[in-house]
């Protein structure tokens, strides 16, 4: 990115390479819209050129990237609020282990489903640290970094969102047995 | 039933947070605590859902989006004058002194690839180049009455001869189109066939016949005007010279009246004296015409 930064355009391909898809699963799992994760994804690598001369090269490249890609998804919602809310499902073929029998898949898929539904319903704070950390694979100070909050911070907000989920996904099932 | 233990240390278990002295003293507690394992139970299990829990692929133009995306911003960049061009020479200098080298070993190609990819100009300038090799390259294969095996005398000999004959069919087909063009309704269709005798060479007697009947007749004076300084251009030839003066009289339009006059002193044309006093006859002529026609004549004579 310092390479970009002094002017070195072309190097900008091999960052969006290197970091395209896990900033489109961030993305995605914060919205679960493939079209808007996509041109959020344009967005976010167009800012990146558009303001490359605020990246000090201090820090991660990866906590800048998604300090850009967290505006942008407040910009989304703030328009999808005005819009009014944009339901668009997705199909999509989750990685479900190639080896499990047809009623264990069909029963991992309802679960999986189940936990989306639950993550959706989280508040969009709680939801934020857990893709963060179980999709996106951040250790809690590079979260502290990317919330601009301290690590003890992350430790409770991750906390709370996993009761939130565990409350949330846990309930419909002990009810049904 | 509350066990009092700091659950927070579960959800760090799991993020791989925990030091070994940590991880050790909560196996310790989950081994005791029924309450608290079915909480890590729970979380386990979630852990491993959000495993399966699949990103749908990128739609298949993603990439081709972002490349767009930045060649059209580095052509803003590009065309902007705000001391971005500084940068880009800056930029240039720097990948031709070391990082260059250094990275593009890919060889030459790599190079024209680069060189195509951060100017689109020379890319276009080298397709047009092609296209007109490929058509120069064309035409010496079909060159039409070409042998392959003759001479190179007779070929230039034998091509000479073509040009001849299509520049003659060339000036025919001007000539057909110009005189068509005269008897055109529309005065600037006329005018257009009057402007075309500047292309013609050499003029038969039926070009100079049609321009002087358009330069007599035609209703248009603009047309008139116009052919008269066509006119002018042959007026080496006796035949077009005659015409010229024969038409003095036979202008009624004040502005065609005066330019005619000054074509006559151009030419230094005496043979026009008569008819400009028989001009000067008429009652109604313009006065502005009248002093000019005398000065005229005043000068030839």
């Amino acid at each position: 990115m310092l390479k970009v930064r002094s002017g070195d355009l072309d190097k900008m391909g091999l960052l969006f390479q290197r970091h395209n898809r896990p900033l489109y699963g961030f993305l995605f799992h914060m919205t679960q819209q493939k079209e808007a994760s996509e041109d959020m994804m344009q967005n976010v690598f167009y800012r990146m050129l558009r303001s490359r001369h605020t990246y000090t090269g201090e820090g991660e490249f990866r906590t800048w990237m998604y300090h850009l890609a967290r505006n942008v998804l407040k910009d989304h919602w703030k328009q999808t609020r005005r819009r009014g809310t944009q339901q668009n499902i997705t199909d999509y073929e989750e990685r479900i282990p190639a080896g499990m029998a047809a009623d264990e898949q069909i029963e991992r898929k309802l679960e999986i489903k189940a936990l989306e539904r639950a993550l959706e319903s989280l508040s969009a704070d709680s939801r934020e640290v857990l893709v963060l950390s179980r999709f996106q694979e951040m250790k809690y100070a590079e979260i502290a970094e990317v919330l601009e909050i301290s690590v003890g911070a992350v430790k409770v907000r991750v906390y709370r969102a996993m009761n939130e989920l565990r409350s949330i996904y846990c309930q419909p099932e002990t009810q049904n047995k | 039933m509350q066990c009092g233990y700091d659950k927070e240390l579960l959800t760090r278990f799991l993020h791989g947070e925990l030091s070994d002295e940590e991880r050790a003293s909560v196996e310790d507690h989950l081994s005791e605590c029924a309450e608290c394992r079915r909480e890590w139970e729970s979380y386990r299990h979630m852990w491993g859902v959000m495993d399966s829990m699949g990103v749908p692929e990128p739609a298949a133009d993603t990439e081709m989006r972002f490349e767009a995306m930045l060649d059209s911003y580095k052509r803003s960049l590009g065309s902007s004058p705000s001391g971005n061009a500084g940068r880009w020479s800056g930029e240039q200098g720097v990948r031709g002194s070391g990082g260059w080298a250094g990275e593009h070993r890919g060889g030459v190609w790599a190079r024209v690839l680069e060189i195509f990819r951060v100017h689109p100009g020379f890319a276009v300038g080298y397709s047009v180049l092609l296209v007109v090799a490929g058509l120069g390259f064309g035409y010496l294969l079909h060159r039409p009455g070409v042998q392959p095996g003759l001479d190179g005398n007779i070929d230039a000999a034998a091509g000479k001869k073509d040009l001849v004959e299509l520049t003659r069919q060339i000036g025919e087909m001007r000539e057909m189109m110009m005189k068509s063009l005269l008897q055109n309704p529309s005065a600037s269709e006329r005018m257009r066939g009057v402007s075309y005798t500047s292309e013609i060479h050499t003029v038969s007697k039926d070009v100079t016949d049609a321009l002087l009947s358009t330069l007599n007749n035609d209703p248009n004076m603009n047309v008139r005007l116009m052919t008269l300084e066509a006119l002018t251009h042959y007026a080496n030839d006796p035949h077009v010279r005659e015409g010229l003066v024969q038409s003095i009289t036979e202008q009624a339009s004040p502005l065609v009246q005066a330019a005619l006059a000054d074509v006559m002193l151009r030419l230094q044309e005496k043979r026009a004296i008569r008819p400009f006093k028989k001009l000067l006859q008429q009652k109604d002529l313009n006065g502005m015409v009248r002093t000019r026609i005398e000065e005229t004549i005043f000068r030839l004579s």
